[in-house]
């Protein structure tokens, strides 16, 4: 396995994000969905930006899942999937793309955001997702947002977690070190 | 002002500092109403910026790339306006260049009404606050809804922001209960912050629902790819930017670098710095007009996104040439220098700060976007303590600039006060005071005369005077040297000004020699800590001999008479360069006067090889023998008994600016070594940070602040017998002493000496 991706786990928890790492499978991705999404209520899905879309070919037709919601559904959903491009290993952040897909609102509107991640696609550190050629992806040449743990303010007093975005981020890992060692041998 | 005058002061009445009665009348609000939860807030933030950066690898490298590409990008700045505006509209996006605040705030208020616009959402902008950009949205009929939790607090309680990061940084949660329970009517108890919380987060959320343009500041603006970076925590710039199908982000011309890739050294800088998080929860990199798809949850059809980048002058371009105030355009708003300095732990931007700009960068941002220096009045509580010019990501010499900004106040109302002259020329009063010592002791005794000091130079009663000692260092080491355990030459006095001018003239070229230097302080004041170092030396078979006594530009430097402290730092730097190029290293016993040697001068002299020999070359007394024992040079074992220190405790309070110069953990150190178990305070600054907790109108400001300290001196000897106390500087020692009758504080070369007897 990628060596930066324990060193995620640990920073991401830190920040207070819970982390999973699952083999790169669309039927262990499902599953590991819906146990993380909160008990009411449709699930927001985005279809991912960089994340392989087969993985993403179980959990779309789950139920609860909705990929084109309602206007009541993007005010009340308490559940949104979205993919990431990348992760941080020295502070554990996603990096989230404001894509044409529903990333940005699955992720915003909602009180739990679960993102997938391939564990390939973690680097060392923030300046990293600046370097020219990001592990071959098409880099930081967009909108993003780098998510660290939940939204949370100190506005009021003591620090309190979930303001304006979701209050809880359940990062899964997709362990897709296999795949790599048969491309390198390729 | 009376107990209830304060209550009743509202925050906003005093935040125009230019009438100077408001400084003194926003110290006392701030003191009585927001000091405990100002005091919580930023030591948090400060304890876990320490901790935040000590993680940081590269720490040192990332604050020198982030200072050169900020210096490159000013230096650059209108082709660099040029760059962004053409990335910008290849987009598809709009950018305004302001000049004026008016000009900006009339340009958002025509995007709003073009898109017949009811409500806007607002994310934090201090820019928007600058150019009072919510009066004029507001007088044209469209409802400001200000996102950011904080921002809401103080839109409802109309009072300005306390502090740049977290501007209702002076509310307790208590205070907002209150405030909230007498703006909203409501069932819910509203008790926790949780509560506080999720209210608020109702509230705005319908906001967002129903918002029909969204208005956001920027951190930085990449000019390459017109690229915003905007930090947050709590969700609202996402929501502003990205909901509503018309942004509009406001951000002043410095915000410009060069390229996106430069991104990487601020955002680690930023989020350790500002908050000591790695990163906050939301860094959001945006190439508007973004491809989100707009949901139009606002009942509007909005079918394409529309993006106007506003950049804002008024000032900046006007501060850009001004060779001090342009190192204010390097600032990335961390709030570090606020975090860690003493000063504002204690009152908080609503006395130390105006209108939007607040702490020790604030007085060049109010002088620069206001266009008057006496709104920059609140810099007068910058003492110089220098403890944020370490923590500076982008090393702004925040105190300089605030001395900058005093000497143009001073000019301003024609001539320094006489208590400016009093403290700024304080080696001249030593020298007049020292002919009669004894007289002028009893003067600072007398009620009378210190009746008429309060009166005239603002030197508070109920401090001690600084006592002039009955012999100075000049004398004392002349008559040491004559004497038999002196055991050396008078002629080796080094021109000091008790000798004739002959000898002055010929200094000895005799490489290795080591030269204390007789500062004004310790030579008409604290002799005893002089003697005690020449004596700790000789023993030790390191033999001093005695500088001339010169005014080395201290004084003058902390009242922001600048151009006579850089009169006094060259000829006292050359003669230093003198010695020092002789082969000699340099002592300094008064910490102020080595951090001045070692920090200032480098601003001060205009000489940067001089200066860093300088640096290289001065060393606090026991910074010096804790390299000497290093390099073994000296037998500490020898000196003294491995358990000198056994069954003794010491509690250290480091000199603010000490600590700056990296001087700060010697003493511990050295006593450490030779068996003490030593405690270090942890506050910045023990409140007088010299001359300053000596004047009257600071005289409750520095108490206050002492209180931190004499808390951890309380709780060490709580925790065993009771400690002795040691201080380097001499008005830390006022300081403590005035707190710990009876209990006797020294400096840590004086406690050495004591030792070796």
């Amino acid at each position: 396995m990628n060596p930066l991706v324990m060193q995620f786990k640990a920073a991401a928890e830190a920040a207070v994000a819970t982390v999973e790492i699952i083999p790169a499978d669309a039927h262990a991705l499902c599953a590991a969905v819906l146990n993380a999404a909160s008990g009411d209520g449709c699930i927001i899905l985005s279809e991912p930006d960089d994340v392989d879309p087969d993985y993403f070919s179980e959990i779309r037709n789950a139920s609860r899942v909705v990929t084109a919601p309602s206007n009541e559904q993007f005010k009340t959903a308490l559940t949104g999937v979205t993919d990431a491009f990348c992760g941080i290993a020295s502070t554990g952040s996603v990096c989230v793309t404001m894509s044409d897909h529903l990333t940005s609102p699955a992720g915003m509107l909602t009180r739990k955001h679960i993102v997938a991640l391939m564990a390939s696609a973690i680097v060392a550190r923030p300046s990293d997702v600046f370097a020219e050629d990001t592990r071959g992806r098409s880099g930081s040449a967009r909108s993003f947002s780098f998510i660290t743990g939940p939204s949370a303010t100190a506005d009021m007093g003591p620090l309190v977690r979930g303001v304006h975005g979701p209050g809880a981020i359940h990062i899964i890992v997709l362990d897709d070190s296999a795949e790599e060692a048969n491309d390198d041998a390729r | 002002m009376t107990h209830d005058e304060m209550k009743t002061l509202h925050p906003r009445d005093v935040a125009n500092k230019a009438p100077k009665e408001n400084l003194a009348k926003s110290i006392a609000m701030a003191l009585e109403i927001e000091t405990d939860a100002v005091r919580l807030n930023t030591q948090t933030f400060n304890t876990n910026r320490y901790r935040a950066v000590a993680k940081l690898a590269d720490y040192e490298e990332l604050k020198t790339r982030a200072r050169r590409i900020k210096e490159e990008s000013i230096e650059q700045l209108p082709e660099l306006i040029a760059m962004l505006t053409k990335s910008v509209e290849a987009r598809g996006g709009h950018v305004y260049l302001a000049k004026t605040k008016e000009e900006a705030a009339a340009y958002i208020l025509n995007v709003c009404t073009t898109h017949r616009a009811k409500l806007v959402v607002k994310a934090k902008s201090i820019t928007s606050e600058e150019i009072g950009l919510n009066e004029v949205l507001e007088g044209g009929g469209i409802e400001v809804a200000e996102t950011d939790l904080a921002e809401f607090i103080l839109q409802i309680s109309k009072e300005q922001p306390s502090h740049i990061v977290a501007p209702a940084i002076h509310r307790s949660r208590e205070r907002i209960t209150k405030l909230f329970k007498e703006h909203f009517t409501t069932a819910e108890p509203l008790a926790t912050g949780e509560e506080l919380t999720e209210f608020a987060r109702l509230i705005l959320r319908q906001k967002f629902l129903s918002a029909d343009v969204g208005i956001s500041g920027a951190n930085l603006i990449a000019a390459d790819r017109g690229t915003l970076l905007l930090v947050e925590s709590e969700g609202n710039i996402r929501l502003t930017t990205q909901l509503p199908a018309v942004h509009c982000a406001i951000a002043g011309v410095e915000k410009i670098i060069r390229s996106k890739k430069d991104f990487g050294t601020f955002i680690e800088l930023l989020g350790a710095s500002g908050t000591g998080q790695p990163l906050t929860s939301y860094t959001n990199v945006l190439e508007p007009p973004i491809a989100v798809p707009i949901l139009n949850l606002n009942g509007r059809s909005d079918t394409r996104r529309e993006f106007h980048l506003v950049l804002v002058d008024n000032g900046r371009m006007t501060m850009r040439g001004d060779a001090d105030l342009r190192e204010a355009l390097y600032c990335i708003r961390c709030s570090a220098c606020m975090n860690v300095c003493a000063n504002f732990q204690a009152v908080g931007g609503h006395a130390f700060g105006g209108e939007c700009y607040t702490g020790g960068i604030g007085g060049a941002w109010t002088a620069g976007t206001s266009g008057s220096i006496e709104n920059a009045r609140f810099a007068e509580l910058c003492t110089g303590c220098t403890r944020c010019v370490p923590n500076c990501p982008v090393r702004i010499d925040i105190p300089r600039l605030n001395a900058v900004l005093k000497s143009r106040l001073i000019e301003l109302s024609g001539g320094p006060s006489l208590q400016k002259l009093f403290f700024g020329n304080f080696a001249a009063v030593g020298a007049a005071a020292s002919v009669m010592p004894t007289i002028v002791n009893r003067l600072g005794t007398l009620s009378v005369a210190r009746e008429i000091m309060e009166r005239t130079i603002g030197f508070d009663k109920r401090r001690a005077m600084p006592e002039f000692a009955a012999r100075t260092l000049v004398s004392q080491y002349k008559a040491y040297r004559s004497s038999a355990e002196g055991t050396t030459r008078a002629s080796d006095i080094r021109g000091s000004t008790g000798v004739t001018r002959s000898e002055q003239s010929h200094l000895p070229a005799e490489a290795g020699r080591v030269v204390l230097f007789a500062d004004v302080y310790t030579n008409y004041n604290n002799p005893d800590v002089g003697m005690a170092t020449i004596r700790v030396f000789d023993r030790l078979g390191i033999q001093l001999t005695l500088s001339r006594v010169m005014a080395e530009g201290r004084d003058a430097q902390s009242q922001g008479l600048i151009a006579q402290a850089a009169k006094r730092a060259r000829s006292t730097a050359a003669y230093l360069d003198g010695l020092i190029s002789e082969g000699a290293d340099i002592i300094v016993a008064e910490p102020s006067v080595l951090a001045l040697f070692r920090h200032d001068y480098m601003s001060l002299i205009g000489n940067d090889e001089r200066f860093e020999r300088l640096k290289a070359h001065c060393f606090d007394p026991i910074e010096y023998l804790e390299r000497a024992v290093a390099s073994k040079t000296i037998d500490i074992v020898q000196a003294f008994h491995s358990d000198a220190g056994a069954k003794r405790r010491i509690f250290f309070h480091g000199h603010c600016q000490m600590k700056t110069i990296g001087a700060g953990q010697s003493a511990p150190a050295f006593f450490r070594a030779i068996g003490f178990d030593v405690t270090v305070s942890v506050v910045e600054c023990c409140g007088m940070a010299g001359s300053f907790g000596y004047k009257k109108a600071y005289y409750d400001l520095s108490k206050n602040i002492g209180r931190d300290l004499a808390k951890q001196i309380r709780a060490c000897d709580e925790a065993g017998a009771e400690a002795d106390i040691l201080a380097s500087g001499t008005s830390c020692r006022e300081q403590i002493g005035a707190e710990f009758k009876g209990r006797t504080v020294v400096s840590p070369i004086e406690y050495l000496f004591a030792l070796m007897k």
